[in-house]
């Protein structure tokens, strides 16, 4: 069960950069989520140990990921996942959400992953495919194709319709990590997006890198272009994008074992408006509990609540959302089995 | 000069006024004049000076708003600390709590079962006969 798990940890997975307004997901439909192979700074300096001093730095995406998992993810409604490995290779997952705000749907996800095994608990080709019961489908194929070079394919279907096709390639030299990936190209109409990513680490503790974005509509193109530096510490991690759709910057501290808190601060040019969050992730494995709570400056305060149900292999998520401003609150819970 | 009523035989009771309240004319005004008690209080104000007077009008009408603006303040500040330490800090302390009252619970029932030596948690199992097997 081991190395299906491990590929099915949740974290998001699309690099969707904000500056191009591009590939816009629909309500209600997430990409599926495939976990990182290397998580930046934690396995590749161990990797490299004997080795030239500089790791590699990890892809570009995860910069902020670090700091954005300490924040709980709003959700609402009731949800109820049920998966099952059907073999080492193979897991297949049934949702059942009933919502208070949209449609309650169904949707089925199978995860298979592959033989070719890198390291111990990653293992390629990973294909993840879910489907809803209005027959919306996401898919991504994950695939190590040389040693360095690992590439990605992801679509997602609004019943019928394509509404997202990307592919990306990404190379990881000694230090640095370069992706290029294509979005939503279309060669009939001559529209798509092309994204490259560089990150560079210049000290075993920072790097530097930077984003282009090319879109092309008929009829218009442009260019968006941001850079990023992150620094890594002791305990913390603080990283930093500046480009033409604004800034933003990250500040991830580990207090101690159970105390996990990330601050995070983003401008943005095209909405004219900053704002602050405050998020913190408390563990008590004694408990089987974590507990992340958030609080913005939109006056939006949130926690999310997971509690591992000993002995049966139950998981009860709980959340609370609630915008003082408007006066709005919203909450939800899942049980996932399996 | 008090007018004089000529007094006929036959036009029966003339109402005369007693003499007291003749001298003393002011309460005649008082029943007149209709005026309330809060009203003659405020007149007494005016024998101080404007400047005095405008500058504590000023003052009790912005401690009056700013008392006001307090208790909104205060009200909806209570209101948005109530909920966010519920939201933010409840769940984890009834859990802690809960995990805690677990705690005390096991080594309670350690301490009955293997005697008061081996309350602690890294107890000494190999001293005592071995435990019934209801745990």
């Amino acid at each position: 069960m081991g190395s299906v798990l491990a590929a099915s940890a949740p974290s998001p997975a699309a690099p969707g950069p904000g500056g191009a307004g591009l590939v816009s997901v629909p309500p209600g439909f997430t990409m599926p989520s495939v976990s990182p192979v290397s998580e930046p700074g934690s396995s590749s300096p161990g990797r490299q140990e004997s080795e030239p001093p500089l790791p590699n730095p990890g892809g570009f995406e995860e910069c902020h990921r670090k700091c954005k998992e300490v924040f709980p993810v709003q959700m609402e409604g009731v949800r109820l996942t049920v998966s099952k490995a059907l073999s080492n290779h193979f897991q297949v997952s049934h949702t059942v959400l009933l919502s208070t705000l949209g449609d309650s749907s169904y949707r089925f996800g199978a995860t298979y992953v592959g033989t070719k095994q890198t390291g111990p608990a990653e293992a390629f080709p990973v294909m993840v495919g879910d489907m809803d019961n209005t027959g919306s489908l996401n898919a991504q194929i994950i695939h190590q194709i040389t040693d360095r070079v690992r590439s990605k394919f992801a679509f997602q279907t609004q019943q019928q319709k394509f509404v997202n096709w990307q592919g990306d390639a990404e190379f990881k030299g000694e230090d640095f990590t370069a992706t290029v990936t294509f979005g939503n190209p279309d060669v009939l109409v001559g529209s798509g997006i092309v994204i490259a990513h560089y990150l560079q680490s210049i000290t075993p503790s920072l790097a530097l890198g930077g984003e282009l974005v090319y879109h092309r509509r008929p009829g218009e193109e442009g260019t968006v272009m941001s850079l990023a530096g992150r620094y890594t510490g002791s305990n913390f991690i603080a990283t930093l994008t500046l480009g033409g759709a604004g800034a933003h910057g990250s500040y991830y501290h580990k207090a101690n074992d159970q105390l996990q808190v990330g601050v995070e601060f983003e401008a943005s040019t095209r909405t004219q408006d900053t704002s602050v969050s405050f998020g913190y992730q408390l563990d008590v494995p004694k408990a089987d509990l974590v507990f992340k709570g958030s609080l913005d400056s939109n006056w939006v305060v949130g926690a999310t609540l997971e509690k591992k149900l000993q002995p049966l292999p139950l998981s009860l998520a709980l959340c609370a959302f609630l915008n003082q401003r408007k006066n709005k609150f919203q909450c939800g819970f899942g049980v996932t089995v399996g | 000069m008090a007018t004089i009523q000529e007094l006929s035989p036959d036009s029966g009771r003339v109402e005369t006024r007693p003499p007291e309240d003749e001298i003393e004319g002011d309460e005649e005004e008082d029943e007149e004049l209709d005026e309330t008690l809060l009203e003659r209080l405020w007149g007494l104000t005016e024998m101080f000076p404007e400047s005095l007077r405008s500058a504590a009008e000023v003052s009790a009408q912005s401690s009056l708003s700013v008392a006001k603006k307090l208790y909104s303040f205060s009200r909806s500040a209570l209101w948005v600390g109530t909920t966010s330490f519920m939201i933010l800090v409840l769940p984890v302390v009834f859990e802690t709590e809960r995990l805690q009252l677990e705690q005390q619970q096991l080594q309670q029932q350690r301490q009955i079962l293997l005697g008061p030596n081996a309350g602690m948690s890294g107890g000494m199992p190999g001293m005592m006969p071995p435990a019934p097997g209801k745990l």
